[in-house]
């Protein structure tokens, strides 16, 4: 500023102006983000990159030690891990495989229904509001194999050699993990009707009427132009219901302990990290588990949301 | 079904006459309906059960070995059991209070950046925006146990912070509502520039009300998705005046596992308030899960 300047405060006016000006069209944003950035950094970014360090890292007495991939030796060595990988891709196959068929289905007839098309919506999506624990407390008894709803029906309509289910660890049709995939198709049947109605929705009424003329049978014409037009749908489905499997818990967690009693029989890959990390404290081998677990659901995502990602990143520019 | 039977419309009701014109397919309709019914029965079966159950004194000796969906012996005995082992009440004040809290803030972070992500003009948007969709593909269970040390190093747990403040930002709410503010068009924006409303006030009186739908969509899914978890609330809380409903659900039923008639109804109290609520607002609900495809 010269000496003797008279502009004093025409220049603090004008400087805070310019911040004025500045804060309207660039700092008011960064005001904007400020908050929900620290909480994202604090409380996603921080833990994940927490959950990768410990993975490597052994901890001692005294202090955190490298051990570069050790714990993952440890990890891809334990049948346990692999029996609890095995379980939760075996039943999210069970499940996905029963599921899109028989929700496409059922999703096809409710779109054909002249009336009464939405109380029945309404019914099928009902489990899906129940809390996974509330369903498995209910199916515990659901499967209960002396007086439970299941086999009673299955008795008095006249079959005397009822399966065990939740009692049964063996890998078998009356099984546990029979009784689990069960389970969840009941709870989760109306989320694939709800999503695969709304895909109906988008399929072109013309085609339809092609399909007509050309003197298709409503069959053929579902065959030859609801279901290919349904894929995108189908996509959708088995990439969220993949990665709903992976992190499947509470159910199995409510019925089995985290052990996924009886024998192992029901434990999935989150309740393996459950109880390596609370019930072991062997934090480095939770650590890898969620390192491994973090690897499987960014590839699914990845190869799913490749155009997502890049539409979203092209509308930023 | 009776539209068929109608006289043939007039041509201007264009609509109803379309539907008219179509064959009468009695047969088919009556084929589709019994096999949805029996669906929905197979659907309902076991709800009904449970609640025939919970009113039955003598199911926590013997159950039949016929199932009933009426109880022998009518009565609210295992709920007045159930209330007693647990502090519903409370129960339920801590769940609303949680989902509440977690959702409003959920709804004004993820609203907040998505405007400023949608319409905002800054260096490093880009990057910031991908910091954002990143936490996307961030399973909460990979960062789970570091979460709980680090909320148990700061003398979290046993608080409701622990239960709210890792989620009230996310990847998901504002990726869904920066594409919403971005569809409204800018004219409206910098019209309430010009008129001298600042950045905020056009968010709170113009953005938002504009994003009501999408705001409907993200709170119903935030409701459900906090209200059923169970994993994070067994980590962080250890103290029964903390449970939430979902929590103490799960906690009570392995520890009255013999009396099957009052962990029965200790699930209906768990679960009617929310089946109530959803009949209430199925229409919204159902909408908001074929929208955006997530189920909470």
């Amino acid at each position: 500023m010269e000496p003797g300047s008279t502009s004093f405060p025409a220049d603090l006016g004008s400087l805070r102006y310019r911040l004025a000006r500045a804060f309207r069209g660039t700092l008011v944003w960064y005001s904007f983000l400020a908050l929900p950035l620290f909480l994202i950094m604090v409380f996603v970014a921080y833990p994940t990159a927490i959950a990768f360090r410990d993975s490597v890292f052994t901890e001692t007495p005294q202090g955190p030690e490298f051990a570069g991939l050790y714990h993952f030796g440890r990890l891809f060595s334990s049948g346990i891990f692999w029996g609890a990988l095995g379980n939760t891709v075996l039943l999210g196959v069970a499940f996905l495989g029963i599921t899109i068929p028989l929700a496409t289905i059922l999703a096809t007839m409710l779109n054909r229904l002249r009336r009464g098309s939405t109380p029945l919506k309404v019914i099928y999506f009902l489990p899906q509001l129940t809390s996974s624990v509330a369903v498995a407390i209910m199916f515990n008894y659901v499967f209960q194999p002396d007086w439970g709803l299941l086999n009673g029906t299955l008795r008095s309509l006249g079959l005397e050699q009822v399966p065990l289910w939740l009692s049964d660890p063996r890998l078998s049709l009356g099984g546990s993990r029979a009784a689990v995939t069960l389970l969840a198709v009941w709870a989760g049947l109306g989320y694939f009707i709800i999503i695969i109605l709304a895909g109906l929705q988008s399929i072109a009424s013309d085609l339809y009427d092609a399909a007509a003329i050309d003197g298709a049978s409503p069959v053929q014409a579902w065959w030859h132009v609801t279901l290919p037009g349904l894929r995108p749908t189908f996509v959708f489905l088995l990439i969220t219901g993949s990665i709903d499997a992976l992190s499947r818990f509470g159910d199995l967690w409510t019925l089995g302990g985290p052990g996924g009693a009886p024998a192992r029989s029901l434990q999935s890959v989150v309740m393996f990290m459950f109880q390596a990390g609370f019930e072991s404290n062997d934090y480095s081998l939770a650590a890898a588990t969620a390192v491994v677990f973090f690897v499987i659901v960014l590839v699914i995502t990845l190869v799913a949301f490749r155009g997502f990602l890049h539409g979203e990143l092209k509308a930023l520019r | 079904m009776s539209r068929t039977e109608e006289p043939p419309q007039p041509a201007t009701m264009k609509p109803k006459t379309r539907k008219a014109r179509l064959p009468p397919d009695w047969r088919g309709q009556f084929a589709i309906a019994v096999i949805l019914l029996v669906g929905a029965s197979i659907m309902l079966l076991p709800f009904f059960w449970m609640i025939a159950t919970s009113l039955s004194r003598k199911a926590n000796v013997s159950m039949p070995r016929v199932p009933t969906l009426w109880p022998p012996d009518p009565s609210f005995f295992n709920y007045w059991i159930a209330a007693a082992n647990l502090p519903i009440v409370r129960l339920y004040f801590n769940s609303l209070f949680v989902v509440g809290t977690t959702t409003i803030g959920y709804l004004l972070f993820s609203s907040i950046a998505g405007y400023a992500f949608a319409k905002g003009r800054f260096p490093g948007k880009t990057f910031l925006f991908v910091v954002f969709l990143a936490t996307l593909f961030i399973p909460f269970e990979t960062r789970m146990i570091p979460l709980y040390l680090f909320v148990r190093d700061l003398h979290l747990n046993n608080t409701y912070w622990a239960l709210i403040l890792p989620f009230l930002a996310g990847g998901f709410g504002t990726f869904l509502m920066r594409q919403t503010i971005s569809t409204i068009p800018d004219e409206l924006i910098d019209a309430a520039r010009l008129d001298g409303a600042s950045e905020f006030r056009i968010f709170w009186s113009i953005v938002l009300p504009l994003c009501k739908p999408t705001l409907a969509t993200l709170a119903i899914i935030n409701v459900i998705w906090r209200w059923n978890d169970v994993l994070w609330p067994l980590l962080v809380t250890s103290s029964r005046d903390l449970y939430t409903v979902t929590q103490g659900l799960a906690l009570a039923g392995k520890s009255s596992g013999v009396h099957v008639g009052v962990a029965l109804a200790t699930a209906v109290m768990a679960i009617l308030p929310v089946i109530v609520a959803y009949l209430i607002l199925q229409r919204y609900v159902i909408r908001s899960v074929a929208s955006s495809g997530i189920k909470g």
